[in-house]
């Protein structure tokens, strides 16, 4: 008799309640004040609009987008969403073809309706963070928002964030809320969150006594994973799913001391490239490590190069601290600490380094130097009567046809025109012109010097001496001058 | 299932201006159908594909003719030239094996040998008539197993004679192609299948070798000249392969370019791009010179049909020959000399390391060139099986390996040996270095003997 009526207390009462316990709870069961909250949000929340033209060789088209931002500085540093202006040449290793995204038209409009121009500053690689700074009239002052740092997450815990509504809805700002779900601690630090989605990238996220304790971000991504040729992983690799999480507010305050000035946020660079001390290959070498980074090539002239680092070479201490690189998975990691050491910074690394099967440890001190600059920052000089677009050759180009930059010049023909001059006369997206008439083409600026002569002096025709897939060729072009 | 092979096909055609031409033409096509179908094979072979990181066998379909007594049979490279097995069934429907004889993947001819013990009946040859003497309008025909269907014979006539293709196109082997010759065009209708199979002119001779067609098109066939056959045959006949000599060149033509180089016209053959390390490399020679002489005979590249000639003209040359050339660099003129190189193979050995899952080639000086490799030294990786285990530890097709097991390689035989004893005491995991552009890599495989899953964690 006893067991049946705990059994049907189980089911009327505890069941119940720990389903209840299981499903998504509403947000009503959180402390958010999202009254009071809205108000303080409403100070600093702007809304973006930005033109951006989009080119891929010789495909370009407009687009116009709107994002939600926040001002984190009184004179009007706008942080917002910047993927989609992030999305760089990650096709110029196989083609010299450049994707460039560029924003050509920035307003900024506070929510209670005051327009102000803004211009675009960059993004930040990892965080796809974005910066804008307002062009602020005289004696305005805006009134940012204050991070709360250092603030520890737990799992279960909610987080609110705002969204942006889409322009025909009035009130333009929504709220919404997501759980903290796991504290990643490897491979690196990041609170993950559930109940978020890609579209509100960069919110601000609130815990439930409305502090600002970080911004809404990309953990993994699924879609950038692999290394761009500059050599700086995007993201941990592909787990198959986007995961979001909060970039937090230590974090971001970082960024917004040291704002990009132009396109990236300068990144330090060893200049090796590298791959992950598995547990196997530490095996193969007998090596007293659980991992470390395996230096694998060494750019000339580059930081490593200059301290006497040598292929083959095993980092596994930085600054004092453990390179814990066991996997390929975790190489993101030792970059991103690299990379945010940011360019002049010296570095103190631990080598272990086998001289005829003996194993040697030593430090080296390293200067690191400002990443090589990528193909979109490339200068550039489009010609508008071969109907054809050049720009200087990168770091990337280098790596991607293993050529020596040293004894290698030229400019890459970066975007074409179909039907064009330039096009019709047989020159290639990804060509390296070399010479043009008789003048060498060492530098964007030397291929302009020569084609302004070009069109002033109007010829019958010109000719390229370029290299295209390991040969090099003539190709003759017949401008058209009408 | 089989794969028809595709490239090229031929025609059946009548000739107005041809040789026998009192008959009306009907009578002609007769008399030629019955010089050469009786002479036809309809090719079969199994050919061995390494490109998916294991060895496939493919049974394929392609055509020749019967040129030699003793039984030789011409057809494509791309149909023979990785054979495995050939049966052979001729035109009275007998079949009989085949054994592989010789390539040329740089004309794309391969010889076969039928073995004539398994044939009962006679056999006939057809005669290999004089492609410098085709004309344009002239009637052809073309005969052989379009899309498997054996003896097929169609008609058309030479469409022209002097199609050029860059040798930009590759054999599905990997070889480039077609440096050497200029093509005859047909309408003859070629279909996949008709490769390998006679180009013939109405007075019953093959005037051309059927091997490529464009796809899709109406009726654009593309046959080798005999001529080209003929020495290529002879020579795969007498020495087992052709010899060429190798400078290192690459020449564009000239019209589009005279008034920057202030040429003549129809002088002197334009240098375009020198192989890294060629003999011409090591010569004064440079890119934007202007060959005027060879062995002080005059040469001329005005239009790209010029260009196929001149590079045949050096290939003929007996490798380690002493060549003098007369070039013009801006105005001045110069002379020197160079000693030509064997061109060697192009592609290099197959090997399947199976147990390692994937499959590898010997490096020759013409893949270290194509694919900008430092030396030829190492295997490079033709294929990686996609559910099996090198994929997992990271390795591609075009890595170069370079050492295993901190063991350094020079070339395949290396590779195969320290493979074999590998396998032999069922060693577990294989530390491979390879090189992939820039820089090295070091990859843990794990061995498996037919099922296996790697432990690698390396992406």
């Amino acid at each position: 008799m006893r067991r049946c009526k705990l059994r049907n207390f189980v089911l009327a009462i505890v069941l119940p309640l720990v389903l209840f316990w299981l499903l998504p709870r509403p947000a009503q069961s959180q402390n958010f004040d999202f009254a009071k909250l809205e108000s303080q949000v409403k100070n600093y929340s702007v809304i973006i609009e930005i033109q951006i033209e989009v080119s891929f060789g010789i495909n370009s088209s407009d687009q116009e987008e709107r994002y939600l931002g926040t001002i984190v500085t009184e004179d009007g540093l706008v942080i917002f969403d910047g993927t989609d202006l992030a999305s760089d040449n990650l096709f110029s290793s196989f083609s010299g073809v450049t994707v460039k995204t560029t924003p050509t038209k920035i307003s900024v409009t506070t929510l209670d309706g005051i327009k102000y121009e803004a211009e675009y500053l960059g993004f930040d690689r990892f965080t796809k963070v974005g910066f804008l700074k307002v062009k602020m009239p005289e004696g305005v002052r805006f009134k940012p928002i204050k991070f709360s740092k250092q603030y520890k997450f737990k799992v279960g815990e909610w987080v609110a964030l705002y969204m942006l509504m889409p322009e025909f809805v009035s009130p333009p700002l929504a709220a919404d809320i997501g759980m903290v779900s796991n504290l990643i601690q490897s491979p690196e630090n990041f609170p993950l969150t559930v109940g978020f989605s890609a579209i509100q990238l960069t919110a601000v996220l609130y815990n439930s006594v409305n502090e600002p304790v970080g911004v809404l971000g990309n953990i993994m991504d699924p879609s950038s994973s692999g290394s761009d040729m500059s050599g700086m992983l995007e993201s941990f690799g592909d787990v198959g799913i986007p995961l979001l999480g909060v970039i937090t507010a230590d974090r971001i305050e970082k960024l917004i001391t040291n704002p990009p000035t132009k396109g990236e946020i300068e990144r330090g660079w060893l200049g090796i490239s590298l791959q992950a001390l598995t547990k196997d290959i530490a095996e193969f070498w007998n090596l007293p490590l659980s991992g470390g980074i395996i230096v694998n090539e060494i750019i000339r002239n580059s930081p490593a190069d200059v301290a006497g680092l040598r292929i083959g070479d095993i980092i596994y201490v930085v600054n004092g601290e453990p390179v814990e690189v066991d996997r390929e998975d975790k190489v993101a990691v030792f970059q991103r600490k690299i990379a945010a050491l940011g360019p002049g910074i010296q570095v103190e690394l631990g080598i272990m380094r086998t001289n005829n099967n003996v194993q040697d440890t030593l430090t080296l001190l390293v200067t690191l130097q400002k990443a090589p600059m990528s193909s979109s920052d490339a200068p550039e000089f489009k010609d508008e009567s071969l109907e054809m677009t050049v720009r200087d050759l990168v770091f990337a180009d280098y790596m991607a046809y293993n050529l020596d930059s040293a004894d290698f010049k030229g400019v890459v023909v970066s975007q074409l025109i179909p039907g064009g001059p330039a096009s019709i006369g047989g020159l290639s997206l990804g060509d390296v012109i070399q010479r043009i008439g008789s003048a060498e083409i060492k530098t964007v600026a030397e291929a302009k010097l020569t084609l302004e002569n070009v069109a002033a002096n109007h010829p019958r025709e010109v000719i390229f001496f370029i290299w295209r897939q390991n040969q090099t060729m003539f190709v003759n072009v017949k401008p058209n001058w009408n | 299932m089989s794969k028809i092979v595709f490239l090229a096909i031929s025609i059946v055609a009548v000739s107005a201006f041809g040789q026998s031409s009192s008959l009306p033409i009907q009578k002609q096509i007769y008399n030629a159908r019955d010089k050469v179908m009786p002479a036809l094979v309809h090719i079969q072979p199994v050919i061995k594909n390494y490109t998916t990181g294991e060895l496939e066998k493919q049974a394929v379909v392609g055509s020749g003719i019967i040129f030699h007594p003793e039984g030789y049979v011409v057809t494509n490279y791309h149909v023979a030239g990785k054979a495995d097995r050939i049966l052979c069934t001729l035109y009275d429907k007998e079949i009989v094996t085949a054994e592989f004889i010789g390539g040329d993947p740089p004309t794309d001819i391969a010889v076969i040998k039928l073995n004539l013990e398994e044939h009962k009946g006679p056999l006939v040859m057809a005669e290999f008539g004089n492609s410098d003497s085709i004309q344009v309008g002239q009637y052809v025909l073309a005969m052989g197993s379009p899309y498997a269907l054996s003896r097929s014979v169609s008609a058309g006539v030479v469409s022209t004679r002097d199609r050029y293709f860059s040798s930009e196109v590759r054999l599905p082997t990997g070889e480039r192609t077609g440096n050497y010759n200029l093509w005859i065009q047909t309408d003859a209708a070629i279909n996949p299948g008709n490769s390998g199979g006679p180009l013939v002119d109405l007075s019953g001779k093959v005037v051309g070798i059927n091997s490529r067609a464009t796809l899709f098109a109406n009726n654009l066939g593309f046959a080798i000249p005999i001529n080209v056959v003929r020495e290529v045959t002879q020579a795969i006949l007498t020495e087992g392969k052709v010899t060429r000599s190798w400078i290192g060149l690459h020449c564009q033509a000239l019209v589009e370019l005279e008034d920057y180089f202030g040429t003549e016209r129809n002088n002197g053959v334009l240098v375009s791009s020198i192989d890294l390390g060629s003999p011409a490399d090591q010569s004064f020679l440079k890119a934007g010179d202007i060959i005027l002489k060879v062995n002080t005979k005059p040469v001329s590249a005005r239009f790209v049909e010029e260009l196929p000639a001149f590079y045949y003209m050096i290939s003929k040359f007996q490798p380690g020959t002493k060549i003098g050339l007369e070039v013009l660099r801006g105005s001045e003129t110069f002379n020197f000399s160079m000693t030509t190189k064997s061109l060697g193979e192009l592609q290099g050995e197959d090997f399947e390391a199976k147990g390692w899952g994937f499959t590898v080639k010997g490096i020759t000086r013409q893949m270290k060139l194509e694919n900008q490799l430092e030396d030829t030294i190492g295997v490079m990786v033709t294929g990686v099986k996609r559910i099996g285990f090198s994929e997992d530890g990271g390795l591609t097709r075009g890595d170069v390996i370079t050492s295993i097991n901190s063991n350094n390689l020079t070339d395949l035989a290396q590779f195969t040996g320290i493979y074999e004893q590998s396998m032999s005491i069922a060693q577990e995991k294989v530390l491979l270095t390879i090189k992939r552009g820039k820089g090295v890599r070091y990859l843990v495989i794990t061995a498996d003997k037919g099922k296996g899953e790697t432990v690698n964690e390396e992406m």
